[in-house]
């Protein structure tokens, strides 16, 4: 049996990130590879992190109907997943002022319980905390949250 | 090396919470398989312990080791296999010829690796890394891939006989994947089957897919061709698996149209039903 050399393991190592960062991060097909299908692939994965995103963030993705798998695939085609967890919370964070009511529910709940900046792992939070949102307010206290919002279904 | 004949499994499905109580509903199956990574070592399903309880074998799959990737595999993703094998008493486990990750970046999926000699060594190579490990024997799982890397070196037949003769790996061979990447590639799936050894699988998936953007899509949310269905008694034919299991991963359908899709695989392998 012959171990992989270490020339041979950089250059799989470079080839295959080539071709993560044409599927994943907008970046150029590498040469060779059949570029439709490059693209039908992207798509699919666009598709599976849009049902991940959905399955963590149900009232975000909800809340933009039949469009969600589009309206998400448009903002993530450049940007590689973080995880269905902080890829909701970022998508939340950069349509924080267009999110449909539901979904800012579920986006200041998630506030209230953890502090996140973006770029890190979001970190529990200690002390109390209050968001407001269409109609209300949301606190977080323990790890818990409430919502006190007019007319409108108590999150969970 | 070691070898060992895989444990007679017959039909089973794949564990899901969505379906857990179907699953649990089941009066003949002896084997379900769970993703490995979904499993919480403190807290495990308490539906799926009771299924161990029962006598139901629990198989661990892994969908995040990054086996085909250049990277030697990590010894923690590893030793979280060797743990749920333990924690679930599983004969074995199974894990993908894929990759996951590169140069610090997550794919999401499981993606292709080239069919070429560079490839077969770091495969090789990391197989042996988590066999080593592992308490049980491993199951290494072709993919379905949308796309196939430039100047191929091997086939697909070639490559993982290849693979198969240099490690002690045995084989999780997906009915439903041979079906897709035939289709995708304009080829035959007997062809594959027929040169692949047979008498190395441990298991087959099964599973559903659709046609889009005029490629077909494995995604395993979709009913189970016909053709797939063919497959697995073509296979049969030559060589019955010692188990065969439905792969299903959302859009769940109704529990009778669960129990039809097992009963159809059960009858085209000639084992019998679990329903």
């Amino acid at each position: 049996m012959s171990a992989p050399s270490d020339g041979g393991r950089a250059a799989l190592a470079a080839a295959q990130e080539r071709l993560l960062r044409a599927l994943v991060a907008g970046a150029e097909a590498p040469d060779g590879f059949d570029r439709e299908r490059l693209a039908v692939a992207a798509r699919a994965l666009l598709r599976k992190r849009a049902a991940g995103v959905a399955r963590a963030w149900p009232r975000l993705a909800h809340g933009y109907g039949e469009r969600w798998p589009e309206v998400f695939a448009e903002w993530a085609a450049a940007r590689p997943t973080a995880g269905a967890w902080r890829d909701g919370w970022d998508f939340a964070r950069a349509h924080r002022a267009a999110l449909p009511p539901p979904a800012a529910r579920e986006l200041a709940g998630q506030e209230c319980r953890w502090r996140y900046d973006g770029a890190a792992d979001p970190r529990p939070r200690r002390g109390p905390a209050l968001r407001r949102v269409p109609g209300g307010v949301v606190v977080g206290l323990l790890g818990r949250t409430a919502a006190f919002v007019r007319d409108a279904p108590r999150d969970r | 090396m070691r070898r060992m004949t895989p444990p007679e499994l017959g039909v089973g499905i794949g564990w899901r919470p969505e379906i857990a109580g179907f699953v649990a509903a089941l009066p003949g199956l002896r084997f379900t398989e769970v993703i490995a990574e979904s499993v919480d070592a403190d807290h495990p399903d308490p539906q799926l312990l009771a299924l161990r309880e029962r006598g139901v074998t629990v198989v661990p799959h892994g969908v995040r080791l990054s086996l085909g990737g250049a990277e030697p595999v990590r010894p923690e993703r590893v030793a979280l296999l060797a743990d749920r094998a333990q924690l679930l008493e599983a004969p074995l486990v199974s894990e993908h010829i894929a990759f996951v990750r590169a140069g610090g970046l997550e794919a999401g999926h499981l993606l292709p690796v080239p069919r070429n000699r560079a490839a077969l060594d770091v495969l090789a190579d990391n197989i042996r890394r988590t066999t080593d490990a592992l308490p049980v024997p491993l199951a290494v799982e072709p993919i379905a891939a949308l796309f196939d890397w430039p100047d191929a070196e091997y086939d697909e037949a070639g490559f993982l006989t290849e693979l198969l003769d240099r490690t002690d790996a045995l084989l999780l061979l997906d009915v439903a994947n041979v079906y897709a990447n035939a289709r995708n590639r304009g080829e035959d799936p007997l062809d594959l089957i027929e040169r692949l050894p047979l008498e190395r699988i441990a298991y087959c998936h099964v599973a559903g897919g659709d046609d889009r953007e005029g490629v077909y899509h494995d995604t395993h949310s979709h009913p189970v061709p016909p053709e797939v269905f063919g497959l697995v008694r073509e296979l049969c034919a030559r060589h019955r698996p010692p188990g065969l299991m439905i792969e299903r991963d959302g859009a769940y359908p109704s529990a009778a149209e669960l129990r039809g899709e097992l009963d159809a695989l059960a009858d085209a392998a000639g084992l019998p039903r679990v329903t």
